[in-house]
């Protein structure tokens, strides 16, 4: 049997499609509602047919990165699964599903039940969606034999090691800095400077994905960032969508800034300073280190030997590592902190996005993928004990 | 051309906050950054309208699931564990690290940068009242009119 179904269910959005496809689908993992409709909520895609999203409201099934609100997951699921949406049978099929790193054990449990008995799959594979990351690259490498990845969601940021393919968990470094907390301080930080948008994290969240970078020499991009007019280059007008004329907020070219009717935004340090809390979660008091320094941690708690072979197979996935500059920064970073005779090696995919999904397709072929699996039949006769044996979450 | 350090004259003679209302101040900020929402549920004045359907059964309702599953409200009073109860329950059920507690990113040996909170440039001074950072008069001014003493924390 080879009908398997990937499911890389991010807090933000739902990676899943059949593994014999070359692309999933991406659905936001949530439900809105618009001021605008009131007789209806939107379940994940369906937001597309919202004609005006101003002040959308968000209902999330995960909080802090974890599964709490099971009546939003699965009203969201139930519609993702229907014919409305993906159509799948899960009956003859196995599932690989992604669940968050150190999952608490009655997640797990509900993520077993819910999946076995009320979407009645065939077998399962929950799995932390760095080992599918893991597996991907070691297909594209296979020489490696360890590798360390960054995965950076909506929620947090985690750093795990892989030791001849093996996580290494007491490595595992979680940064509680994700693409909501960016979202919401660029929301902050404009609401207090020019335009109250705490009410819109949609449209804000599109402006950070369309304007927002990371700086690769900090201090004089805020020089420039400082400056009138045309010697300030990194400078952005956004006009917002008014939901008649504009449906969609887009950055103005930088030849016509300050022409438009619209209302816009005026952007400058805003682009990437936002971003930095990435690399430095203490610009907001948040006092955890940032992700360079949190590369060199993780790969110190790990065996000595490992930490030249760590060092050159860094693989950037999730959301965040889209920002343009992400990765040379990051190199840059640590290189300055680790000792010359290391070599640092960064793998930046071409979508960091899917590259969990594309991972999840890649076990689904390997020979002995069938051995990682729990089938229906031996959940029914072992309960959920069975999963705590073969799942490593 | 004075009026800005009038403004601030007037707010040194306001009183200094102490540290526990700073790390007040701070640990709401931090909480205002994990919210999924700022403004209220858009619909929330609908609930006792039996008109309108709930998002859970405006789905149902269109007949794609017409076998027995349960509804969501089943999972919903199945599972109902809020964060901190499962982050304790963890603590109960592994102690011995590494865990969801032991993972989280230990401080920076770096020392913290310091920006205007108003601008977003660097900063080199600190409000004597609440301690934000500003970079320049103008920027204080404006801070000592919007943030300084008007937060409720
Ligand atoms: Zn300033
Ligand atoms: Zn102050």
């Amino acid at each position: 049997m080879s009908n398997v179904y990937v499911i890389d269910n991010g807090a933000y959005s739902i990676k899943i499609e059949h593994a014999e496809k070359t692309e999933p689908r991406i659905i936001p993992n949530c439900i809105m509602k618009a001021k605008s409709e009131k007789r209806r909520a939107f379940i994940g895609n369906q937001i597309d047919e919202c004609r005006d999203a101003s002040g959308l409201f968000y209902i999330l099934g995960f909080q802090k990165g974890y599964l709490i609100n099971w009546e939003a997951q699965k009203t969201v699921w139930d519609y993702v699964f229907s014919d409305q949406c993906c159509k799948v049978n899960f009956k003859d099929s196995s599932v690989i599903v992604t669940e968050p790193y150190f999952n608490f054990s009655s997640i797990q449990e509900a993520m077993t039940e819910i999946f076995f008995e009320e979407y009645e799959c065939h077998s399962l594979l929950r799995i932390n969606p760095g080992d599918l990351s893991a597996h991907h690259y070691s297909t594209t490498y296979t020489k490696v034999i360890c590798c360390l990845v960054v995965d950076s969601g909506y929620s947090f940021t985690h750093i795990i090691p892989y030791i001849n393919g093996k996580k290494y968990k007491k490595g595992i470094i979680r940064i509680d800095v994700g693409g909501k907390l960016l979202t919401n301080h660029l929301k902050e930080v404009i609401s207090y400077r020019q335009l109250h948008v705490m009410d819109e994290t949609y449209v804000i969240n599109q402006v950070k994905e369309d304007v927002c970078y990371v700086s690769c020499d900090f201090n004089k991009d805020m020089i420039i960032s400082q400056k009138k007019g045309k010697e300030n280059t990194i400078a952005q007008n956004y006009v917002l969508p008014d939901y008649t004329t504009v449906r969609r907020g887009y950055a103005l070219p930088t030849d016509q800034s300050g022409q438009t009717d619209n209302q816009h935004l005026q952007l400058s340090n805003e682009r990437f300073t936002v971003t930095e809390l990435l690399l430095h979660p203490s610009d907001v008091g948040i006092k955890q280190m940032g992700i360079s320094e949190a590369i060199v941690a993780s790969v110190n708690s790990c065996p000595q030997e490992t930490h030249s072979y760590l060092y050159n197979n860094i693989v950037l996935t999730g959301g965040n590592m889209k920002f343009a500059g992400i990765e040379k920064r990051i190199y840059m970073e640590v290189r300055s902190y680790v000792p010359e005779e290391y070599d640092v090696s960064i793998h930046l995919p071409s979508d960091p996005v899917t590259y969990v999904w594309q991972g999840g397709v890649q076990l689904s072929r390997s020979s002995n993928f069938y051995s990682h699996l729990v089938t229906k039949e031996q959940y029914e006769e072992e309960g959920t004990q069975i999963c705590y044996v073969k799942f490593d979450v | 051309m004075n009026r800005e350090s009038n403004r601030i004259k007037d707010a040194s003679k306001k009183r200094v906050l102490d540290d526990d209302t700073r790390t007040r101040r701070l640990k709401k900020a931090l909480g205002a950054l994990e919210v999924d929402n700022y403004h209220d549920d858009p619909h929330a004045d609908l609930v006792m309208s039996k008109k309108v359907p709930k998002f859970s059964d405006s789905f149902e309702t269109r007949g794609t699931r017409k076998k027995k599953g349960k509804g969501p409200d089943y999972y919903k009073q199945r599972y109902r564990k809020s964060f901190s109860q499962l982050v304790e329950e963890d603590r109960h059920f592994h102690p011995e690290p590494p865990n969801y507690t032991s993972a989280e990113a230990p401080p920076s040996s770096f020392p913290p940068r310091h920006f205007c909170a108003v601008c977003g440039f660097f900063s080199n001074y600190t409000c004597v009242c609440c301690g934000t950072r500003y970079c320049s008069v103008k920027c204080l001014g404006i801070h000592v009119d919007t943030r300084c003493q008007k937060w409720t924390a």
